[in-house]
């Protein structure tokens, strides 16, 4: 008997089931006690566990990561939230130079396995600086793991694996996930491997790297493409960094096309980082070029509907490229 | 141009009377030690022994003394890049201070980290990144985490003026002041950050100022006093093994040398240069305890001696010691 819930309450159980399992979980960020969350992600959890592990912070980035860190190199577990991955950059300090470095700068000695929660994602509505998905910020930075789950099994296993990793890991979370997606979701504890990618849907004629939001757009423009007799085969990343390549390559091997997708911006983006692995390794499997629907060079997501309905990268957008790519 | 710390500095209890002689002697040893190693350390640096760069806190001794001296094992320090001398204070053995100045493989990080920027594990003090005040949010995260824990141990953070400025500094001080964390914020106020001179850092005239903005006490001291900033930490710890929260120590000092070993600090004038020597905390203290009868030139020659023999020892080690194999470079990037 399936179990359906959505990605949200999956962020939420796992959470729980965590707190409840280790008690050097611990939670800290702006509104996330009394309040429950802006979306609610953290619900309930003050009431179970209170203030000494869900902690409503001070308005200041900065500190609740560098907190997080700190007392992670004495053991606990905590679980930082960013409430919009547009406001990460105060802590961008304590991100880059010391959690990143820690453990390389010390050659071990100091260790700081925090799990930063990141709401991120546009489409809603939001404006400029509710809307930002930057992950690919963190991807360049050794030391950082980064991971987006596309689905509320993944939301739960994923983040239950990044808990448990000795190393930071930033949780990148969608906010048109939260509601906008639901699946079969186990009560029982499970992870899912942080570094392994997932073929969401298999097919011949090419292969469309993806994650988050994204994954479900380009699962859609696959279903039409089928109905043209042009199979796309879908891979859900998941774990940004690490990067399963080997998953990558063995997919564009079969297919021998390859197109990313994603929504933030373009250039020197995770896409281009993508484009560059497969050129590399898989040159000569290649029957077409490499290509990317992306965001656009644009600063932010704009706000009117209009402008933010032209930013997203949407099925018609990603069933023209496909088209075009299968065309090769 | 000429600088001075204007206000009155709060003089604490610094009554020789009231330490032990076994304090007193330890304390002016220490205080030796670090002068020592600390000049030996610039000696290396002009003599090519290693790269990069030094960052001495020759003058400023009696910050890191007064403050870390009485810190229990379990205790942490989190320190700024002008804190090599605060491992020596916590008890890191002197080889391994030396090798990692020399970038050695016996280094405590193996060589990755820049020579003045030292931590030590076993003795929990934080290997300090570049970036300026990084370590109070860091340690202000520990206290977070030994609170949590149920424990009595403090953490000490070194930090200097142009910290202050940071603005990862007041939000690590007002978390800290928040949950009444076990941290003592030690500011060692030399009056200059890098060159700019401490009137184009703040309007303050009195770092310890800040500590009222977070609530919780802030004391400023007259930092080459040693006695007077051992006596302010002492209670400063005492209170946050008490969980009564932090305190805001100012110290105020002087470097003699330039922010680098690059640095010729000509910004700064002769005579506001000269007239901190006169203030130096080693002889200054060393003359208390001759006049207290605690110390003579014997006694002085013998730790002297001492301290020499010790530093050769390490200087051998770390320049024995061989640098790291290329094959370390992707060590410790992932755990």
């Amino acid at each position: 008997m399936p179990r359906i819930i959505t990605y949200i309450d999956a962020i939420n159980e796992a959470l729980r089931q965590e707190m409840e399992r280790d008690e050097r979980v611990f939670l800290l960020g702006e509104d996330i006690g009394l309040s429950g969350g802006v979306f609610k992600a953290t619900a309930g959890l003050l009431d179970k566990f209170g203030e000494d592990r869900v902690i409503d912070s001070p308005l200041a980035e900065g500190i609740i990561i560098g907190a997080s860190l700190g007392a992670a190199m004495v053991g606990w577990r905590p679980v930082p939230e960013i409430q919009f991955a547009d406001f990460i950059t105060p802590a961008m300090e304590q991100l880059i130079q010391q959690a990143a470095k820690l453990r390389y700068r010390s050659a071990g000695a100091f260790e700081c396995p925090i799990t930063v929660r990141v709401c991120c994602g546009g489409g809603m509505g939001s404006g400029l600086y509710h809307s930002q998905e930057n992950a690919g910020w963190f991807v360049h930075e050794p030391g950082l793991k980064v991971v987006m789950p596309a689905t509320a099994y993944d939301a739960k296993g994923l983040l239950l694996a990044a808990i448990r990793d000795p190393n930071p890991v930033l949780y990148f979370e969608h906010k048109k996930l939260y509601r906008g997606v639901k699946d079969d979701v186990p009560e029982g504890d499970y992870t899912v491997e942080i570094g392994r990618a997932l073929v969401r849907r298999e097919g011949t004629d090419l292969t469309v790297l993806t994650y988050g939001s994204m994954v479900h757009t380009a699962l859609a423009s696959a279903e039409e493409m089928a109905k043209q007799g042009v199979f796309a085969e879908v891979v859900d990343l998941r774990t940004l960094s690490p990067l399963d390549k080997d998953t990558i390559l063995a997919s564009v091997r079969k297919t021998n096309k390859c197109m990313i997708v994603h929504e933030d911006k373009r250039t020197m983006g995770i896409g281009a980082e993508l484009a560059a692995i497969v050129s590399e390794e898989a040159f000569e499997d290649l029957d077409g070029p490499i290509m990317r629907i992306t965001g656009p060079d644009v600063p932010a997501i704009p706000f009117s509907p209009a402008l933010e309905k032209a930013w997203m990268v949407d099925q018609p957008k990603v069933v023209a490229a496909m088209e075009q790519l299968a065309a090769y | 141009m000429s600088q001075e710390h204007e206000s009155t500095v709060l003089e604490a209890e610094t009554e020789i009377s009231g330490h032990s002689r076994e304090t007193l002697l330890g304390l002016y040893e220490m205080l030796v030690k670090c002068r020592m190693a600390d000049e030996k350390a610039r000696i290396l640096f002009r003599q090519s022994k290693f790269a990069g760069n030094f960052f001495s806190g020759v003058g400023q001794e009696a910050t890191e003394v007064g403050s870390a001296y009485t810190l229990r094992d379990d205790d942490w320090i989190a320190p700024s890049h002008r804190d090599w001398t605060a491992n020596i204070i916590k008890g890191v053995p002197l080889k391994l201070c030396f090798a990692q100045l020399f970038a050695k493989t016996t280094s405590p990080d193996r060589g990755r980290s820049a020579p003045a920027h030292m931590g030590y594990g076993p003795l929990n003090i934080i290997t300090p990144a570049s970036s300026i005040a990084g370590q109070m949010n860091l340690g202000t995260g520990v206290a977070l985490g030994l609170k949590k824990l149920g424990r009595d141990s403090v953490v000490v953070s070194f930090f200097g003026d142009g910290a202050t400025s940071f603005g990862g500094t007041h939000e690590a001080m007002n978390f800290a002041g928040v949950h009444r964390l076990p941290i003592i914020f030690v500011c060692q106020n030399n009056l200059w950050a890098e060159s700019v001179p401490l009137r184009l850092q703040t309007a303050l005239t009195d770092l310890s100022d800040r500590a009222k903005a977070y609530g919780f006490p802030g004391i400023s001291v007259d930092g080459n006093n040693v006695l007077a900033v051992y006596d302010a930490a002492n209670d400063a710890i005492a209170r946050a093994r008490k969980g009564q929260g932090p305190t805001f120590i100012e110290c105020k000092t002087y470097r003699w040398y330039g922010h680098s070993e690059i640095d010729p600090a000509k910004y700064r004038s002769k005579e506001e240069l000269e007239s901190w020597k006169k203030k130096d905390p080693v002889a200054q203290f060393e003359k208390k305890l001759y006049a207290e009868g605690l110390l003579n030139d014997e006694m002085k020659k013998a730790i002297a001696v001492n301290i020499t023999e010790q530093i050769n020892e390490a200087v051998d080690f770390a320049d024995q010691s061989p640098y790291p194999d290329a094959s370390e470079l992707t060590d410790y990037v992932w755990a």
